[in-house]
């Protein structure tokens, strides 16, 4: 196999990552930034408005998020991104305008304060529909509301 | 199991799916595999005449390239997926996600795949945030117990068989074709 195709294959298997804090997080940026430097793992890490971006290998990346996680379960958030970090296809800095997917995210991290909630207050719920009602039932509620 | 969700590119969904100890099908990673192959055939990124090819399997030939070429990208999910979680009525429509006939189809195969789907609105108050949370949750939980898998709120107990109709059909048109 060719140099190359070496450095191909090692390109692959590299992902990249976004952790996101919530609202209510109790670290800042810088720190979770300074944290992730503290892991001492080979990644390659990036401090955003949101938290941070990582990329390296899967499993480093993966054991990276699980150490980070466990820092504030309920409020760091994380998800795949396709693009390497600083990416000139998409890195803002380039192309002058907001970065593709950043309006999404911005509408998710309103949301992220209740999920928090939900997450520290777990309830189990019924997925189970409302069944209708015969038109039967139907028509005794309307005579009963009507006298 | 791999849980497709929908929108594919949603942070809460995925973030949910993967505490829960499930794998998320997830566009993100289809479109790695389009943006860090060495050989990008059609900067900046590998999206070439044989993805609306591709999107044949999924959408007639009359249906937009647009659609097709998506489809390539959302098929591959679709097929991975042993459940999955929509979203209907996310706010954001942008960037891949931002075709609402492919949004469309993509729920429609994802409905006809015969496997557990759980179907939520997009939460907009503390209250409605909290309840989808905890329907993620259960539903996630459920699924590894597959006895008692046949909450209401599934859909697809014909599924199977309308997914082979469905290929047959689609194998009848493009052998014409």
């Amino acid at each position: 196999m060719s140099p190359e195709n070496n450095q191909g294959s090692s390109e692959d298997d590299k992902v990249t990552r976004m952790i996101v804090l919530g609202p209510k997080a109790q670290l800042s940026q810088s720190e979770l930034v300074s944290k992730l430097h503290m892991l001492e793992l080979p990644l390659t890490i990036k401090a955003t408005c949101y938290g941070a971006l990582i990329y390296g290998k899967e499993e480093v990346v993966m054991d990276a998020i699980g150490q980070i996680r466990d820092l504030d379960p309920s409020n760091i958030f994380t998800k795949d991104r396709g693009f390497p970090p600083g990416d000139p296809r998409r890195c803002r800095a380039k192309r002058g305008a907001a970065r593709d997917g950043f309006h999404q995210l911005e509408k998710e991290y309103e949301l992220l304060e209740y999920v928090c909630d939900a997450l520290e207050n777990p309830k189990r719920v019924s997925l189970k529909k409302p069944e209708k009602i015969s038109p039967e039932d139907f028509k005794k509620i309307v005579q009963e509301c009507e006298e | 199991m791999k849980i497709a969700v929908f929108p594919p590119n949603s942070l809460i969904l995925a973030d949910m799916v993967e505490r829960r100890g499930h794998e998320p099908l997830v566009i993100q990673k289809e479109m790695r595999k389009k943006v860090t192959d060495p050989e990008i055939d059609s900067p900046p990124f590998n999206i070439t005449e044989e993805e609306p090819i591709k999107g044949l399997k999924y959408a007639a030939i009359e249906v937009p390239s647009g659609v097709r070429g998506r489809m390539a990208i959302f098929g591959p999910i679709i097929d991975e997926a042993e459940a999955a979680i929509i979203m209907e009525d996310a706010p954001y429509g942008f960037g891949c996600i931002g075709c609402a006939r492919t949004n469309e189809l993509s729920m429609y195969y994802l409905r006809k795949r015969g496997i557990p789907v759980l179907e939520i609105h997009y939460p907009e108050t503390r209250e409605e945030t909290m309840e989808v949370v905890n329907k993620i949750n259960t539903f996630l939980d459920e699924l590894e117990k597959p006895e008692e898998t046949e909450g209401s709120e599934r859909t697809g107990e014909t599924g199977k068989t309308e997914v082979s109709k469905l290929g047959n059909e689609k194998t009848k048109e493009q052998g014409e074709d």
